[in-house]
């Protein structure tokens, strides 16, 4: 088994400062969602890991961490994520994406 | 090279993978996407096999979003790390032997300058520190002396990332490294130096824990390639294998050896200043109007 990030829209929409998308190493990994933190009633939207991408290298962490200073974001074995997004269930839009969240995303 | 080729041919668009569907209905081409939008549009960059956290995939990621345009733009690369990632990419990849990458790229856009005429096409070397410093020091540096018009960027690890830790031109004095286990007795060369005395008429040194700082600075160099002359770029972009840097600490490494030893240098010759500032508003390098000479009493 091995490691995933993964974003608590709570934590995230508070902030949505954006800044992993921007450090991700890894392109189209890290994206943004506006309906994901509105409609939970949050100004901002929030980001959220298409996790069939992720490298697990938890650089997302350290940025969430130490610049954005907000705590949104854990390293979770990916079969015990809650619920999560797959590039295959990601939609793009103007300004923002879509994500139908799978559970679970293996086994 | 072209819009035509980010669109579908007749018919076939229901056939095409999902990435690639979402490459021409959301991807940059015909766009001006930025830093800021990343996690918003769909990156040309797809999955590679670059290793987990690795500095120089996040440059590369960057670099791509920089191009000011994608549509019209041509990477060339060499063996080493960063051509896993660069080759898979929509954009069109020309990959040589090892260390040709600077003469290929100068057949390249002359070439593309005799087809095309005045109309823009980008050409960008992205190699590794051994691929640009040391097997193809010379055909880097006589494209410099003959004021091609390219970009080229060092993804500069400070050691042959690739092949498993041997030292190259740009390591450090003293490092010590698996194939070169008694440490590099001789200094990082300076390239920068060497960039400008063969007449670059841009040069810039950055580290990818900036991203809006990278943007501007890969804007800048191929805009200038464009008419004025050789550009370059060195980039900080740390192999976490060969160096044994956790990767979640990779950032936290780039922002020390910034500070320490690879703070942002830029030049821009005055040449490339005024094109600049006429050709694409960069307002900080518009003349400066003279200074009023205060009145005497
Ligand atoms: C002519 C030739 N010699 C040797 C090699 C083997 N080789 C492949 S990559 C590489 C080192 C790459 O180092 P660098 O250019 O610094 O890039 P990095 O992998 O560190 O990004 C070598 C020696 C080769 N491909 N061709
Ligand atoms: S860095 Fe943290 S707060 Fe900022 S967008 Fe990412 S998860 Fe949200
Ligand atoms: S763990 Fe690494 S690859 Fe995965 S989302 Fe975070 S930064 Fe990207
Ligand atoms: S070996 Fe080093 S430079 Fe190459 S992909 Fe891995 S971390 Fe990056």
């Amino acid at each position: 088994m091995y490691l995933v990030a993964d974003i608590s829209v709570e934590i995230c929409a508070s902030k949505s400062c954006k800044l992993c998308t921007q450090y991700c190493p890894e392109a189209n990994t890290i994206l943004y969602s506006e309906e994901m933190g509105k409609e939970r009633g949050f100004k901002y939207g929030s980001a959220y890991v298409a996790v069939d991408r992720c490298k697990g290298c938890a650089q997302c962490v350290w940025v969430c961490d130490n610049m954005a200073k907000n705590n949104a974001i854990k390293m979770i074995m990916i079969d015990q994520l809650p619920k999560a997004a797959l590039t295959d269930n990601i939609t793009y839009g103007e300004k923002s994406t879509t994500a139908v969240l799978m559970s679970p995303v293996v086994g | 090279m072209s819009l035509d080729y980010v669109k579908f041919s007749n018919g076939f668009e229901k056939f095409m993978p999902k990435e690639y569907r979402d490459m021409v209905e959301h991807g940059p081409f015909g766009k001006k996407v930025t830093v800021s939008q990343m996690g918003s549009f769909k990156e040309v960059l797809e999955e590679h096999p670059m290793c987990a956290g690795c500095a120089m995939t996040l440059f590369i990621r960057l670099a791509m979003i920089a191009f000011p345009n994608p549509e019209d733009t041509i990477t060339v690369g060499t063996a080493g790390c960063g051509r896993l990632a660069i080759s898979q990419a929509a954009i069109p990849f020309v990959y040589g032997n090892y260390g040709d990458q600077n003469g290929v790229a100068s057949g390249l856009s002359r070439g593309l300058r005799l087809r095309f005429g005045d109309k823009p096409k980008d050409v960008v070397v992205m190699a590794g520190d051994g691929g640009t410093a040391d097997i193809g020091f010379q055909q880097v540096l006589h494209s410099w002396f003959r004021k091609e018009r390219f970009t080229t960027i060092m993804l500069d690890n400070e050691v042959y990332g690739n092949t498993g830790g041997q030292e190259s031109g740009m390591t450090n004095r003293g490092a010590v490294l698996k194939m070169a286990p008694l440490g590099k007795k001789f200094e990082k060369m300076d390239m920068l130096q060497m960039a400008k005395v063969a007449g670059c008429a841009y040069v810039a040194t950055v580290v990818p824990n900036n991203p809006r700082r990278v943007e501007s600075v890969i804007k800048k160099a191929v805009l200038i390639a464009r008419e004025v002359g050789s550009t370059y770029i060195q980039a900080y972009t740390s192999c976490n294998i060969e160096y044994a840097i956790p990767t979640d600490k990779v950032m936290e490494d780039a922002k020390t050896v910034e500070n320490d030893r690879y703070q942002f240098t830029e030049y821009v010759s005055e040449e490339a200043k005024q094109y600049l500032a006429e050709r694409y508003g960069y307002k900080e390098f518009l003349p400066k109007p003279a200074a009023a000479i205060p009145n005497k009493a």
